[in-house]
């Protein structure tokens, strides 16, 4: 994500814009929500220092001022730098809000159209049947009515042979919690479907079924295999996993909220996803629309370093070697799945230029041991500090080494390559992605405009 | 309050505890199985499931007569899920070559009866030839063949064995409190950990079989037993690295081995004596840095190998002080305080895996006398569960189109027990599916063993079809598993996300000590899905914290 939204905004300035890409991203990989913000990193200092906030963040500007006030550093934080002190919190909202708005513009009529705004935050019902707090979500994956009305009923479909959702166990604790918040709706039932794209009722799995409801005619027995449950239980909404289609699935949740008359969306599911394989599709047709080139299947493993500036990246592919020199580089290569940042027992690498990663105290990484940052909870609200290590960068996003020096004038970086955040517990993955690499964009494209 | 009236109470759900429970149903005693955890949820549950022919106590004669023979015995009784793997003992010093002719004249002795060949010296290229990981300057290499039993599957069939002839094996029940009148053991009383209750049963002996608990249930009936605890780590690597195991001496001189077992690759142990509580133990960073250290002299790219988690767990010595570890006899004792005025409670010390059957025998022949019968020990005689015949994989899978490689894996946990989870595919086509893709596990295995082999949480799923054993450790099965539990067991749906997060618990433990390599981006990806999506680092729910991460 960071690393097309950079490319996209600076082929949009005009630029003539490159993306080395390994394979899939880490976005493809993402259930497709963009998170902007929804828990502070360390809930007692927010408890002690802002009591009147409310936890999960109600909006992303509450939680943009919270972060702001407690973590001046954060990745959040750093896009105010260039701002006088008393205009660094509404230079941030500014930027987020507007990052929000190009997003959502750049996704419309895409297959991974987006909905939710900035004014709030969202909690759409994930395939465990918990909730959770994220900004924007695929068009296909909200409901705006079913927490409105207390005669709402709402079925959770699955399909036979689909490890990757099942209904009861979602519907039992979907519903366990909303009758323990009060909120509607509290009648809640489920169903399991039979449909095999391939004719085998067992292994079926998401991408598949997809796959299956991008062809012409297919939610036509859909439509009919849910029917009769809606018509039994009296059902207003029916949730399913998302895998409506990968390019259809827009006009599939039109067709069947057409045949069965009910209010249909899709849940959020744990990755890989089919909604982050959609999100990662459309963003990479929005870098190619605005005149971006795609390198797949290359892999950026080195620079060569003149003075103080990159003169050229060389990337790797299975079959050749190949030296790019542009003016300005960004680094969007990822923490540990994207391959980023690796790390052994004796400390924390960076692994394309060999830049000095820290800590999410901001301390050197290079020689620290991952356990030694980590938690003995697996999952807990303090989550493991390792998966905030990354780069430290100075106000234009640039990595600075130990002297706070940057590395090289033209080096910019984003998304989570950055330190001091871990997205797994703020839920703030994508959007810090977004706003970033937006950021990170922008100031190489002004940098490579002023050198030429 | 139940009231029962046992022959025996059987304390300890381990190897031994199952043994003695197996050998005692089968003798007609009334018999009552208690274990405040899971079957092998403790010390065998750590080990590396060698049924070892004793070849590290070549001082001790009469241990390695007694190892071997119990091999002969347990090759007979479940040989379903034995496997016999090659082991090469690389030479890279001169001095080491006699040590090893004279292991190799013991072993040789025995190895007929076993069903293996008798040592061999094998030249550099013909080791290299066999395992090219080796390191190419060994002068010489010995090898020989080891029998591996899966230890969680033995202890399980040693407990249904045992429930099928008529005892009662009750797991997550927990002893509080043994009743002593006039000198002899009267009752027991325990918590049962799934109800809440306060449960007791009336018996006549009490065979106290809690590994390095036991001292502290001797305690509860007044009596002492000494215990020399001893805590051993393993190193888990994701794959099969190695063609065969290899054994070598450790920076300290010690013995530690390197072994294929199953789909992963097990390095251990590390030999410290302990006073911790076994439940708070993990591997530490010098037990996992002393086992690569001392391996990578014979295997020098080990640590390319991709560690996916460490074991820790604890061995109830016999109580020889003074000595170091490895000069402590593996044989047993079998203790009974009568002597000291508690009539009725057996206790043991010491053992091994391999011996369990054997020290059962020994303590159930002692109870015998006790309750004043006559018994015979058939134990080494009677097969285990699903030993009645072999099963052709080959044609099986043609006739469920299920892959041959999930097959052959549900074939060496369950034998000719195969069948009867094909027969539920035969009902419900759709549980063909594949739930845990490393190992991997079909959701009828799953069903099926939830409604026979009395699993309560997904860690004892693990423990009986290798849920989650793999590279990702769970990463990709634990909400799928969680949701067939709760399906069959009729959980609430705040027990499903409960079962979610002590999993993703129970797999942490062995993950976090030796973090590294691909194993962050794993945990990347397992934050990710727990966490950002799922959001269970955050909501609230009836989770309770585990022993070690109370201390943690």
């Amino acid at each position: 994500m960071a690393g097309l939204a950079a490319g996209t905004i600076a082929a949009e300035n005009g630029l003539e814009t490159l993306m080395l890409r390994t394979g899939q991203s880490a976005t493809a990989y993402s259930s497709g929500a963009i998170d902007i913000i929804g828990y502070p990193p360390e809930g007692l200092a927010l408890k002690e220092y802002l009591p009147d906030t409310e936890v999960p963040f109600k909006t992303p500007s509450d939680g943009l001022r919270a972060i702001l006030t407690l973590f001046p550093f954060h990745p959040y934080g750093i896009i105010g730098f260039g701002a006088d002190d008393d205009k660094v919190v509404e230079s941030v909202i500014a930027h987020v809000k507007e990052s929000i708005s190009w997003l959502k513009e750049r996704l419309a009529g895409s297959c991974a159209a987006l909905i939710g705004g900035f004014e709030r935050n969202i909690y759409p019902i994930t395939v465990l049947g918990t909730t959770k707090p994220t900004c924007l979500i695929q068009e296909t994956m909200w409901s705006e009515t079913l927490n409105a009305n207390p005669d709402n009923v709402l079925i959770f479909a699955g399909f036979r042979g689909h490890a990757e959702f099942n209904a009861l166990s979602t519907t039992r604790a979907y519903l366990e919690n909303q009758l323990r918040t009060g909120k509607p709706p509290h009648k809640v039932g489920h169903c399991v479907l039979e449909i095999s794209p391939f004719g085998k009722p067992y292994n079926i799995s998401s991408i598949e079924l997809a796959r299956h409801f991008d062809h012409d005619g297919s939610m036509v027995d859909l439509a009919a295999a849910i029917k009769k449950h809606v018509d039994q239980l009296g059902a207003t909404h029916v949730a399913i996993p998302p895998v409506l289609g990968i390019e259809q699935a827009l006009q599939n949740k039109a067709e069947l909220q057409k045949e069965l008359g009910v209010e249909v969306f899709e849940l959020v599911a744990l990755p890989p996803s089919v909604p982050g394989f959609r999100l990662q599709r459309a963003m990479d047709r929005t870098f190619k629309n605005a005149g971006g080139t795609l390198l797949i299947g290359h892999q950026a493993r080195s620079a060569i370093f003149k003075n103080d500036m990159i003169e050229s990246v060389v990337a790797q592919s299975p079959r050749r070697e190949v030296t790019i020199s542009p003016k300005t580089v960004i680094l969007a290569s990822g923490k540990f799945i994207g391959g980023g940042l690796e790390a052994d027992e004796n400390g924390i690498r960076e692994t394309v230029l060999d830049l000095m990663p820290v800590t999410t105290n901001l301390h050197p990484a290079e020689e620290v041991r991952p356990v030694y940052h980590t938690n003995v909870f697996s999952l807990s609200p303090d989550g493991h500090a390792v998966l905030g290590a990354g780069l430290a960068v100075d106000m234009d996003f640039r990595p600075i080494d130990a002297d706070g020096v940057e590395r090289a004038k033209n080096l910019f970086c984003a998304g989570s390559i950055l330190a001091k955040y871990n997205y797994s517990l703020e839920k703030s993955g994508l959007g810090v992605a977004l706003s970033t690499g937006l950021a990170a964009g922008r100031n190489a494209a002004r940098m490579a405009k002023e050198v030429s | 309050m139940s009231e029962s009236d046992f022959d025996v109470v059987v304390i300890g759900g381990g190897s031994t505890g199952t043994a003695v429970a197996r050998d005692c149903a089968l003798r007609g005693f009334k018999t009552l199985l208690l274990e405040r955890d899971d079957i092998a949820s403790a010390t065998v549950g750590t080990c590396a499931g060698m049924i070892s022919s004793g070849l590290k106590y070549m001082d001790e004669p009469e241990i390695v007569d007694m190892c071997s023979e119990e091999v002969v015995h347990l090759n007979r009784i479940a040989r379903h899920i034995i496997m016999k793997n090659p082991i090469l003992t690389p030479i890279l010093e001169l001095s080491d070559l006699s040590t090893g002719g004279n292991f190799a004249a013991e072993y040789s002795k025995r190895a007929e009866s076993r069903d293996v060949p008798p040592v061999m010296f094998l030249e550099p290229e013909a080791a290299l030839e066999i395992e090219p990981l080796l390191n190419p300057d060994l002068i010489s290499s010995l090898y020989f063949e080891e029998y591996f039993i899966d230890p969680f599957r033995l202890c399980l069939l040693q407990a249904l064995d045992a429930q099928e002839n008529g005892a009662v094996v009750k797991t997550y029940c927990e002893v509080i409190d043994i009743v002593v009148r006039d000198s002899t053991v009267e009752s027991v009383t325990f918590y049962n950990r799934v109800t809440g209750e306060i449960e007791s049963a009336t018996t006549k002996t009490i065979i106290n079989a809690g590994g390095p608990w036991a001292h502290k249930i001797a305690a509860q009936a007044g009596a002492t037993l000494d215990l020399r605890l001893n805590k051993g780590a393993h190193v888990i690597l994701d794959r099969r690295v190695v063609n065969v195991g290899v054994i070598t001496k450790a920076v300290d001189g010690r013995m530690i081995y390197l072994f294929p077992h199953e789909n992963t690759t097990l390095l251990g142990t590390t030999a410290l004596d302990t006073w911790e509580d076994p439940d708070t133990l993990v591997a530490t960073h010098d037990e996992i840095e002393y086992l690569l250290k001392s391996i990578e002299w014979i295997i020098p790219s080990i640590r390319e190998a991709r560690i996916i988690r460490t074991m820790e767990g604890v061995r109830p010595l016999v109580p020889t002080w003074k000595v170091p570890e490895g000069e402590v006899t593996r044989g047993y004792e079998v203790i009974d305080h009568e002597s000291e005025g508690v009539s009725g409670l057996v206790s043991f010390t010491g053992g091994k895996l391999v011996t369990c059957r054997h020290m059962a025998e020994a303590a159930t022949d002692l109870i015998s006398q006790k309750l004043g019968v006559e018994s015979k020990c058939t134990t080494h005689e009677l097969p285990l569960p699903g030993m009645e015949s072999d099963v052709d994989v080959l044609s099986i899978a043609k006739e469920y189109d299920i892959s041959q490689h999930a097959l052959e894996r549900l074939r060496a946990r369950r034998g000719t027990q195969i069948m009867e989870i094909l027969d539920l595919v035969k009902e419900h086509s759709n549980w063909r599916t594949t739930i845990c893709t490393c190992e991997p596990v079909i959701e009828a295995e799953i069903r099926y063993s939830i409604r026979n082999e009395f699993p309560q949480t997904l860690n004892d799923l693990r423990r009986r079809v290798r849920l989650g054993t793999g590279p990702c450790q769970g990463t990709f099965c634990t909400y799928k598993a969680a949701a067939i539990l709760a399906d069959e067991l009729d959980l609430t749906g705040e027990d499903y996300l409960v079962d979610i997060l002590d999993f993703r618990a129970e797999r942490w433990k062995g993950i976090r000590p030796p973090m590294r390599g691909p194993q962050l981006a794993q945990e990347e990806v397992a934050q990710g899905l727990y966490a950002c999506v799922g959001n269970l680092d955050q909501i609230e729910t009836e989770y309770d914290p585990k022993p070690w991460e109370e201390v943690g």
